[in-house]
């Protein structure tokens, strides 16, 4: 197991963290005070004495503070200049960085850390209500990458792109570093002084005017604390803020059963799926285990297996409804219709269904009733074996109506289990305004708000800014500054959970402790210390706080015993919650449903998405995730408005072009971007972007649509749309998607896609298995000469199963993160000059209304036959015993020949030295065992070498020979679906090898003979013959 | 006896052209040519002061030359990020510019050595600026691909130096091919050229006035005397070195097409590259000839060594190698229909119907459509539409290789990765600038080492070859 035993971890000295103030590491002002003479070359000398003079030092911090370094590409004077002069006065400095940084040289050197070999840690990411546990790799106490936790229910061993990417939040060089009154630094002390006597008139006056707004969380010390807070302050107020939440699932339940659960999906269980507008396996709540269970029901290895049917009802394309083997597009507002007439449907197939017969009122017209009827009857004859899912943004009423038809097939409780919720604060948006309000009546004088940022976030119909300035203090505390801190008259700077103690409860109830990797960076404090301060006025240290709450959590066995168990598997065994028996409650239902009348809208609608790069706006000034594609509109760097050709052709809007969209007075511009299989007469739209004051990454990213909707719904109707003219620039990754404008292109890889993506029905695999050989014609390859033969030792190769691969950028963002993949911006991503080692194709087949989408992971094939390494003039990319396309980067010289000659073009070329400028502190998330390329070098997937590397070392020092599972690729580990097979293809037991023996292995590109190592599995779609036109 | 009775190849029996007769020619040299006349005509553009126009033209391409240092330092100091080259598109503009390079020079091997071979004496008065066009076009292009690697500063890993880490090159890729190829051109080139020219500049010695111009000569002449062992010698040495250079005119360009050819890019993996290559390099090399010669004899006055009857050969050249170049163009075509790949189709469905099909028709239309004009005798004879055909076929054979390059990389297998390549600012100034360095050199030429072969017009004046009355009607005079 990876995960080592950390009794020595709480002693490490280089973590203590009993003096945060201090325990500011690794600044340039630290590295310039220490008297560089002791190491410093000596013909340096002058200047190293001038480097010790305190003009010499302020010059130099102000010349260059960790903030300014822009981007590349842009080359200025100043920039030019600077970088001369920085390169002459630090030459004689460098040699003296290494004695001081803090965590290098141990006085006292902790147990168990041996430099050089990373170590692993159990901690879980909070994340709303959600948390994920998750496994980090540090290297000298150095958190670098984050992987799941094979025992943690919540993630099963996966990540996704949020949790792979949190690592380089921790390492954000925009992060508050202090505490700031009126926007002068101060220090926590003063914060402390400040709020001491506010805290006694409180308590005087109960908490009258006092409020607190947080973001929501599932916590035992957050929940314990808030509790006391509210306990001890009786008139305070406490509400959760979330811009977009699972708010309407929770509680269409509490309409459906009268109370609050927390739905827990078994795709695995489910023979036919129906999802009603739910991305489920990419951007709903629990992904990961949605998607790992759903991938479960999926996955074939024979013709005679079986797989789930997944049918996907949709206003615009998501991942989920790219794996769907039908797909209903209509517009987000006939969607509610859509579930009533589904109701009415099952109905007549002799289902008891709980809802009032109102919802049989519900217009349904334009709703495809073929579809609904084949649909219904595929539930019916799948009774307990069905499942039936609703997305986030759909209304409590919708969730309600769903939970009543997996009630009538008889799926609760078989497919989806109902658990009762702990320590948990829910958002609400009921409770948010009616805080504004009192906040609007003078009624609240201090207000606190914790990790949110309403005023960037807000909807146009609850006037938060103004608001807030009503209140004499407001206090904001949070990981960065941002546009709320801004307006606040306290910021109080908060720490990544990678820094703090802290617990989460997962959605199965499941607890973990959240431990610390690193001290904290800059001078923050955990939300929970926060809490504890606003409680008692008085500092605990959140080490104190949560092991004070899991005294009454651990209490069979020996209280130390047992916490350094959980710290040690990152949960506390046995601790998920058993599924609640659950039942429609009939006068609830009938009371919340029975005048639901979703209506019909006229006219263009919006629709609101969260955004597959910064979520909620919370990770916009991540590089990782903003540089990422959406996997389905493949634009990075912006959020558009997604459309359907049809629409926009109506509207007299271009793609690109810059469109005005207006209702109620706001506006907002937002490029258009026309998406196949999109509903007519609607738009989709992203949230999360346009950040005005949130870090060099996200500020003046896309357009803040924030304002265009309203915080009830993620619809907006009768939107008035009015093309500006103007066409904006868009860093899109994929230029063709297999439909659109050029018709010879279209047509083209119309013509390709069946050679590129070898897809087929269930129906069709069975009748011919080796569907797969019949696509392309591949004579028999005659060798001019002996060829190598690679059949001893170690042969790696790897499998891609395209059926069960979602296309979730996970394997992507992982691949980033251990491999130190740079980020380059925006301008060149449009100019096509992305770096990601592993990237993921969409296309688009089929009716350009209805299309079919599927992707493909696409890296280095490591080709036997390797077009690059013949034509390296200068042996830079060569071919190694064991099968791998090895990349030299000393060696190159960068003629970019290779990737000229490459036929999947999975080589990446650094145009400039994207490393150069990274900041230090972002440097610090880099992986120690993966070269930092230069520029004009050409780098590319390494089937992650390095690990096969220390594979090798373990096990010869182990005295064996490697076996599966030894090895496990990046893009692998953190694959939620296993479509990812890394491994030793010499090994016939392997799994890899099996999967290599199936009927649908097909080498891409096969016929021109590259041999490549890495194969796919053929896509498989589960169709119901009888929806077949 | 045979060699008297033998005709010799000289077109001086006819004295002018009559219109209307096809076949005969207009005389080698023209204006009652002596011996003396040639040398005070060609060493007195050297010996005196160059016309105005000199330092105009010098003046334009020493600005472009500094335009070119400027760009590549900054390119050096960026990185070829400054160029629109991307991900799919890996060579841009740098590689077009190498390869156009590379076929104008070979024109002037082909004057010099080829001609040289066959006896064609009307090469003699171009043959000098045509070597000398080689050279420096030969200079030009070296320059492309040494700038255009991402780490110009480890260039030297492309030679077999012997080094402690015993790392040798790849000797399977073409690039390496290419710099064997264009370094060994490049110096059979210079060699070839500065031979022919020491009987030249033995002439210059003797007729300087100044003692530093005596001493430069002087040093350059090699101490030649005018010896009958001398000459023995020159003309074998220049025969072998001829010989040699025969054989360079189809393997350089040979090879330049294999960097496209071995790939397996549809539209760069074709066999027909070579020859199709050569049949290019030779029909732009003429062509840059032909502007140059107009060029030159216009400034210096040399119509009458430069003749009508010269640019009209060339302008047959140009249309046969134009008609060779047109019959790849179709046969690539042919081909890619005929193999029934599916990729290979689209390729060249793209290149003239895709997203590069302005460029592809700009080929077309100036390598195969323009030189049809040369079918007519008036239209070869008029030095105004040859001047500007041959810049059409300039401009055509560029985009010829700009087609073939970047259009097949634009649009190759996985249609994911397809994108569109744009120069940028840097990529234009470089191809400007490298004009610059040519037009440079062959001004300093010009200006400094006789721009025509005085040794070799002596030769096919009349005087030089002469005979009883008896064999021929038409007496020299």
């Amino acid at each position: 197991m990876r995960i080592e035993k950390n009794d020595s971890f709480i002693d490490a000295e280089i973590l203590d963290n009993s003096n945060g103030e201090n325990s500011k590491m690794n600044t340039s002002a630290d590295r310039l005070t220490i008297p560089a003479k002791s190491n410093g070359k000596d013909y340096w000398r002058s200047l190293d004495e001038l480097s010790n003079t305190d003009k010499f030092q302020s010059f130099v911090e102000n010349e260059f503070p960790e903030g300014t370094i822009d981007m590349p590409s842009q080359v200025s004077r100043k920039k030019f200049l600077g970088l001369m002069g920085a390169s002459l006065a630090l030459a004689g400095l460098t040699a003296c960085r290494r004695p001081i940084e803090k965590i290098l040289p141990y006085i006292k050197a902790p147990e168990e850390i041996i430099p050089g070999i990373p170590k692993y840690y159990a901690s879980a990411m909070p994340f709303g209500l959600n948390s994920y546990g998750i496994v980090v790799e540090t290297h000298e106490g150095r958190p670098t990458k984050i992987e799941g936790n094979k025992g943690h229910s919540s993630s099963m061993g996966r990540a996704n792109s949020f949790v792979q990417s949190s690592v380089l939040n921790l390492y954000d060089p925009d992060r508050s570093q202090a505490p700031k009154h009126l926007g002068r630094e101060v220090t926590w002390k003063a914060f402390q002084t400040f709020w001491k006597p506010e805290h006694e008139q409180f308590l005087e006056n109960d908490g009258e005017g006092l409020a607190v707004l947080s973001e929501s969380f599932a916590s035992p010390t957050l929940n314990r604390l808030r509790n006391s807070f509210l306990e001890k302050f009786p008139k305070a107020t406490w509400a959760a803020y979330e811009p977009v939440s699972d708010e309407n699932i929770y509680r269409g339940l509490e309409i459906a059963t009268g109370q609050v659960y927390q739905p827990i999906n078994h795709f695995d269980k489910a023979d036919v799926i129906l999802s009603i507008d739910s991305d489920f396996l990419y951007l709903e709540s629990s992904d990961i285990v949605s998607s790992r269970r759903f991938a479960d029901g999926r996955r074939v290895t024979t013709e005679n297996d079986s797989m789930n049917r997944l049918y996907c009802v949709e206003n615009s394309f998501s991942v989920t409804g790219g794996m769907a083997d039908h797909r209903l597009i209509i517009p987000y507002n006939r969607i509610a219709a859509f579930t009533a007439a589904l109701i009415t449907e099952l109905r007549k197939s002799g289902i008891s269904i709980s809802t009032p017969d109102a919802i049989d009122q519900i217009d349904v017209s334009g709703i495809d009733t073929k579809w609904v009827r084949i649909l219904s009857n595929d539930l019916v004859f799948n009774k307990g074996k069905s499942l039936v899912i609703a997305g986030y943004r759909q209304s409590a009423e919708v969730h309600a109506m769903v939970y009543a038809i997996n009630d009538g097939l008889q799926n609760n409780g078989k497919t989806i289990y109902y658990h009762q919720p702990e320590d948990r604060l829910y958002p609400r948006k009921s409770e948010f305004k009616s805080l504004v309000k009192n906040l609007e009546s003078g009624k609240i004088n201090t207000l606190i708000l914790s990790d949110i940022n309403p005023v960037y976030s807000n909807s146009a119909d609850t006037d938060f800014t103004s608001a807030m300035k009503m209140a004499k203090n407001v206090i904001h505390y949070g990981v960065s500054e941002n546009e709320t801190s801004a307006l606040c008259n306290w910021h109080l700077p908060g720490i990544h959970y990678l820094e703090t103690w802290g617990d989460v409860r997962s959605f199965d109830n499941t607890l973990s402790v959240i431990q610390p990797m690193i001290a904290p960076l800059f001078k923050g404090k955990s939300q929970a210390e926060l809490f504890n301060t606003l409680l008692t006025a008085e500092f605990i240290s959140d080490y104190d706080l949560v092991r004070e709450t899991w005294k009454s959590l651990l209490v069979s066995q020996g209280f130390d015993k047992q916490w350094q168990q959980v710290l040690h598997d990152g949960y506390l065994a046995g601790s998920d919650s058993h599924p609640e028996e659950t039942s429609i409650n009939k006068r609830s239902i009938t009371a919340g449903l029975n005048n639901f009348n979703p209506g019909t809208t006229k006219g263009i609608e919006v629709v609101f998405a969260k955004s597959s790069a910064t979520f909620d706006g919370r990770f916009a000034n991540n590089g990782w995730l903003m540089e990422n594609p959406d996997p389905v509109t493949k634009v990075s760097w912006d959020n558009v408005a997604s459309i359907s050709e049809k629409t926009a052709t109506k509207l007299g809007l271009k793609n690109k072009e810059l469109a005005e969209f207006s209702i109620n007075g706001q506006k907002a511009t937002v490029p258009i971007w026309i998406m196949p299989g999109h509903a007519h007469n609607s738009i989709t739209m992203t949230l999360g972007y346009g950040r005005t004051s949130g870090g060099r990454i996200s500020n003046n990213v896309g357009v803040n649509v924030n304002r265009l909707k309203t915080s009830d719904s993620y619809l907006s109707s009768d939107v008035s749309v009015t093309g500006t003219g103007r066409s904006f620039l868009i860093a899109c990754t994929q230029d063709h998607h297999g439909m659109g404008s050029e018709k010879l292109v279209a047509d083209q890889i119309q013509k390709r896609l069946p050679m590129i993506v070898r897809e087929s029905t269930l129906d069709e695999y069975r009748s011919n298995p080796d569907f797969v050989n019949d696509v392309v014609e591949q004579p028999e390859l005659s060798s001019l000469w002996k060829e190598k033969e690679y059949t001893e030792g170690y042969q790696w190769g790897m499998s891609i199963d395209l059926n069960v691969c979602t296309g979730c950028n996970a394997c992507s963002i992982a691949c980033q993160s251990e491999n130190n993949i740079p980020v380059v911006g925006k301008d060149q991503v449009e100019k096509g000059r992305e770096m990601s080692w592993i990237r993921l194709d969409r296309y688009f087949s089929g009716d350009v209304e209805n299309p079919e989408m599927v992707f493909q992971p696409i890296a280095c094939q490591h080709c036997e036959m390797a077009p690059c390494e013949q034509v390296c003039p200068v042996t830079a990319t060569v071919h190694d015993d064991e099968g791998l396309n090895a990349m030299v980067y000393n060696r190159c010289a960068g003629t970019r020949y290779c990737a000229n000659n490459c036929p999947y073009k999975v080589r990446r070329y650094n145009f400039y030295n994207f490393t150069s400028e990274l900041p230090e502190i972002v440097q610090m998330s880099q992986n120690p065992n993966v070269t930092v390329r230069f520029r004009g070098v050409m780098e590319k997937c390494s089937f992650c070498l390095q690990r096969i590397n220390q594979a090798k070392i373990t096990t010869k020092n182990e005295n064996r020979t490697i076996v599966d599972g030894d090895v496990v690729a990046a893009c692998q580990q953190t694959c939620p679906t296993d479509a990812i097979v890394f491994g030793n293809i010499n090994d016939p037991d392997s799994k890899v090898s099996k999967m290599k023996k199936q009927n649908r292995d097909y080498s891409l590109l096969g016929e021109i003979n590259t041999r490549p190592r890495t194969t796919f599995l053929a896509k498989l779609r589960n169709q119901n013959s009888k929806l077949d036109s | 006896m045979n060699i008297l009775n033998k005709k010799p190849i000289r077109s001086s029996d006819t004295a002018s052209v009559s219109p209307g007769s096809m076949y005969e020619e207009v005389p080698l040299i023209t204006g009652n040519q002596t011996f003396s006349s040639v040398t005070e005509k060609i060493c007195s553009i050297v010996e005196n002061d160059p016309p105005k126009m000199w330092y105009v033209l010098f003046g334009i391409s020493l600005s472009l030359l500094l335009m070119l240092v400027g760009s590549v330092g900054y390119l050096i100091w960026e990185g070829t990020g400054i160029w629109g080259l991307n991900n799919p598109v890996g060579w841009g503009w740098a590689i077009v510019n190498f390869v156009f390079w590379v076929g104008i020079g070979h024109a002037g091997t082909l004057i010099s050595a080829v001609l040289y071979l066959f006896r064609q004496k009307w090469r003699t008065s171009i043959n000098r600026f045509a070597e000398a066009m080689t050279i420096f076009a030969v200079i030009c292009a070296l320059l492309f691909p040494t700038i255009h690697v991402g780490r110009i500063w480890v260039l030297y890993w492309f030679f077999p130096i012997p080094n402690q880490m015993e790392m040798w090159p790849n000797f399977r890729s073409p690039l390496l091919w290419d710099v064997f190829a264009v370094s060994i051109y490049f110096t059979v080139s210079l060699l070839f050229w500065y031979v022919g020219l020491v009987p030249d500049l033995a002439t210059l010695r003797d007729r300087a006035k100044t003692k530093a111009r005596r001493v430069l000569f002087g040093i350059l002449s090699l101490g030649w005397r005018g010896g009958n062992r001398h000459w023995r010698h020159y003309e074998l040495g220049y025969l072998i070195l001829a010989g040699l250079s025969t054989p360079l005119v189809l393997s350089v360009h040979s090879v330049v097409s294999t960097d496209f050819a071995t790939s397996i890019i549809p539209g760069w993996h074709t066999t027909i590259f070579p020859p199709y290559f050569v049949a290019g390099a030779i029909f732009s090399g003429f062509a840059m000839v032909m502007t140059l010669a107009i060029i030159a004899r216009k400034a210096f006055g040399m119509e009458d060594f430069i003749t009508i009857g010269h640019l009209e050969k060339m302008a047959k050249i140009i249309m046969v190698t134009g008609l060779m170049v047109g019959y790849a163009y179709s046969m690539e075509f042919f081909i890619a229909w005929y193999s029934g790949n599916e990729y290979e189709k689209f390729t060249f469905i793209n290149r003239a119907f895709g997203n590069y099909a302005w460029g592809y028709w700009i080929m077309v239309s100036c390598n195969v459509l323009i030189p049809q004009f040369f079918w007519s005798r008036k239209m070869r004879t008029n030095v105004t539409v040859l001047f500007i055909l041959s810049i059409f076929v300039n401009i055509g054979m560029w985009f010829e290789r700009f087609v073939i390059i970047v259009s097949s990389l634009s649009r190759d297998y996985i249609p994911s990765s397809w994108d569109y390549y744009s120069p940028t600012i840097w990529d234009i100034s470089v191809f400007l600038g490298s004009f610059g360095l040519f037009f440079t050199l062959f001004l300093l030429f010009i200006r400094f080492l006789p721009m025509i072969s005085m040794t070799e017009v002596k030769g096919v004046l009349p005087q030089a070859d002469p005979h009883h009355d008896m064999y021929h009607n038409s007496g020299d005079k």
